[in-house]
């Protein structure tokens, strides 16, 4: 292969990412058009379109269908871009939101919260239970990053940190709901099971905004991140300083899966197989991986939001239990077939 | 621009592996062979020059102390090639190599990088390799896009952690072929660990042979290479005859006895 001939395949390969970002971009746009078009009612999108003038309708489109589209759209690119960081600094391709134990310190949160009717002063009562959700989540990451950081910041020790919180935080769940009347423990099992009808515009604002925020930080870091799956020694041998990109990158990756817990509960599948399915269609260069993962993230969380709507009719079923029926052996047929192919 | 080891020491934690170690001035466009038995410091010393050991003593290239300069300045002075495979992953390997570029050089133009990773994939004889995915290479193929990492960078001292590790006879050669010719175009110099010492013996204008923590001989291949050397550091019986080519040649007859000191 010539040097020319080399250059002109890496620009073709270079042009077929391009394009692929491009169609997942126009899945997403059809998705959540697909997801407001969607619902309980019946009501078409054509209808609630034409009929400006209903309130009842407008309600429907404007408080109800919008915020929940597009809460799925952005909580999908927030857990999916969340999980393609963490499998990367910590070399693991099982690593997500979840593998910090994030995702059970924001169901004790809100846990609390429902239990013991904790509010945090200054905020409505509505908010209590995502602003416990967050900070515990949040409160919960910084742990771990800081009793990784004493023991050197390595992948293994970052994991088994959080595999650690992931038990503390199960065991003090039990705690709580052991004390809980059963009107508060359904409360907190129905918490758990991801649900996007708890959205409104503000939280679709504040997780827009935390992910608006992260999306440009870590599209700095691209070369970096891609460098480091080559392997830890060789970053290092490239000036990254790895210890540091990892905990950098933990940081800004709890905040990014907290805001999106705290609003909808645990939606788990998510942060997984983004990454896997941008990483089948881009591959790892991180300046189409990351967008991919996000995009891929919108992509399953919205078509998961319509099928939500739509399995039982009249009925929404909670969205994390139907990422996980119809994604994973979705996912599970893609990777095996990826693995017949090579 | 020569390079100056002086009076160097390192230490993991408590127990030191190099107390000491000064060598003669390395000129450049010299391959430098570094040969010791295992454990004798060879991959410690690279690794101290790369900035990734704390070390003390000093290590002058062009004028400045490796061990105290900025690690901006070190990165562009400095190419390591860890002794580690680059992992297998969906990574290209032409991404690889541009990955690697733009994370020690993010002020290329885009034309010039893309010339030079054309370039030393080129060079190299590995530009059939270079759209294919990491995890799809073998060992020896990926250990040849490593190299491609740290010569696409042009440093002014190459540190090579045994490179020809996972090669074959062919690609060794090759490996070694390029390695002096870039050093020789650059001014550069090439620190290189390695096992096999008449590949050494053959390539390299210099050896430093590594042994209780400091250097046990130096020297061009034909002086630095005797029995007494083989015997002290690497605990064997052998010949250091010539080759028809004039090169030494080294034969390893039987190990010797291993004191206690030389146990693994």
């Amino acid at each position: 292969m010539t040097a020319q001939t080399l250059a002109a395949g890496y620009r073709r390969f270079i042009l077929g990412r391009m394009v692929i970002l491009g169609g997942l971009g126009l899945a997403v746009v059809l998705a959540f058009a697909l997801d407001v078009a969607t619902g309980p009612s019946g009501i078409r999108l054509a209808e609630l379109l034409k009929s400006a003038d209903d309130p009842a309708l407008a309600v429907i489109l404007w408080d109800i269908r919008l915020p929940q589209a597009t809460m799925a759209v952005l909580v999908g690119a927030a857990l999916a871009l969340a999980g393609a960081e963490m499998q990367t600094t910590l070399n693991n391709s099982l690593a997500s939101p979840f593998t910090l134990g994030l995702t059970n310190a924001a169901t004790l949160g809100a846990a609390c919260a429902i239990v013991f009717d904790l509010a945090l002063p200054g905020l409505p009562v509505l908010w209590s239970v995502p602003a416990l959700a967050f900070c515990f989540a949040l409160g919960a990451t910084l742990l771990v990053n800081v009793l990784a950081r004493s023991q050197g910041a390595g992948a293994d020790t970052v994991v088994l940190f959080g595999i650690a919180m992931v038990f503390v935080m199960n065991a003090l769940l039990w705690l709580v709901q052991y004390v809980a009347s059963a009107d508060a423990v359904q409360q907190i099992v129905f918490w758990t099971m991801g649900s996007l009808t708890r959205s409104s515009w503000e939280k679709v604002a504040l997780v827009g905004l935390v992910l608006a925020l992260s999306l440009p930080l870590s599209l700095r870091q691209v070369w970096a991140m891609t460098t480091l799956r080559g392997g830890e020694d060789h970053a290092r041998s490239f000036g990254i300083g790895v210890e540091r990109l990892r905990l950098v990158v933990l940081v800004r990756v709890s905040l990014l899966a907290a805001a999106a817990v705290s609003f909808v509960g645990t939606i788990g599948f998510i942060g997984l197989v983004g990454p896997h399915l941008a990483r089948l269609v881009v591959g790892e260069d991180h300046r189409f991986y990351l967008p991919g993962a996000a995009l891929a993230g919108a992509l399953v969380m919205s078509l998961a939001s319509t099928a939500s709507k739509s399995l039982v009719p009249g009925l929404v079923l909670p969205v994390g239990i139907v990422t996980a029926l119809v994604g994973i052996p979705l996912f599970m047929a893609l990777l095996l077939g990826q693995r017949r192919r090579s | 621009m020569s390079l100056y080891l002086d009076r160097i020491g390192v230490a993991y934690g408590r127990r030191p592996v190099l107390t000491g170690l000064t060598a003669a001035a390395l000129h450049p466009g010299m391959l430098v062979g570094l040969l010791g038995a295992n454990g004798a410091g060879k991959s410690t010393l690279l690794r101290a020059l790369a900035g990734l050991l704390p070390a003390h003593g000093r290590a002058i290239l062009d004028g400045t102390d490796l061990f105290t300069a900025s690690g901006a300045h070190r990165l562009r002075q400095v190419g390591y090639l860890p002794q580690t495979l680059p992992q297998a992953s969906p990574l290209l390997a032409y991404e690889s190599v541009l990955a690697a570029l733009r994370a020690t050089r993010p002020d290329l133009r885009d034309a010039t990088a893309q010339a030079a990773i054309q370039g030393i994939f080129d060079r190299l004889g590995i530009a059939e390799l270079a759209l294919r995915r990491m995890g799809q290479l073998s060992g020896g193929q990926r250990q040849m896009v490593g190299l491609a990492q740290v010569l696409v960078r042009q440093p002014r001292l190459l540190l090579l952690d045994e490179p020809t590790s996972a090669l074959d006879l062919r690609w060794q050669l090759a490996v070694l072929e390029n390695v002096a010719g870039q050093v020789h175009r650059d001014g550069a110099i090439a620190l290189i660990a390695i096992h096999d010492i008449n590949l050494a013996a053959r390539f390299c204008h210099r050896l430093l042979v590594l042994g209780q923590g400091a250097v046990l001989a130096q020297g061009p291949p034909a002086q630095a290479l005797t029995p007494d050397l083989l015997n002290h550091a690497y605990g064997i019986d052998g010949r250091v005859e010539a080759c028809s080519q004039g090169f030494p040649l080294v034969l390893a007859d039987r190990a010797a006895t291993i004191s206690a000191d030389r146990r693994l």
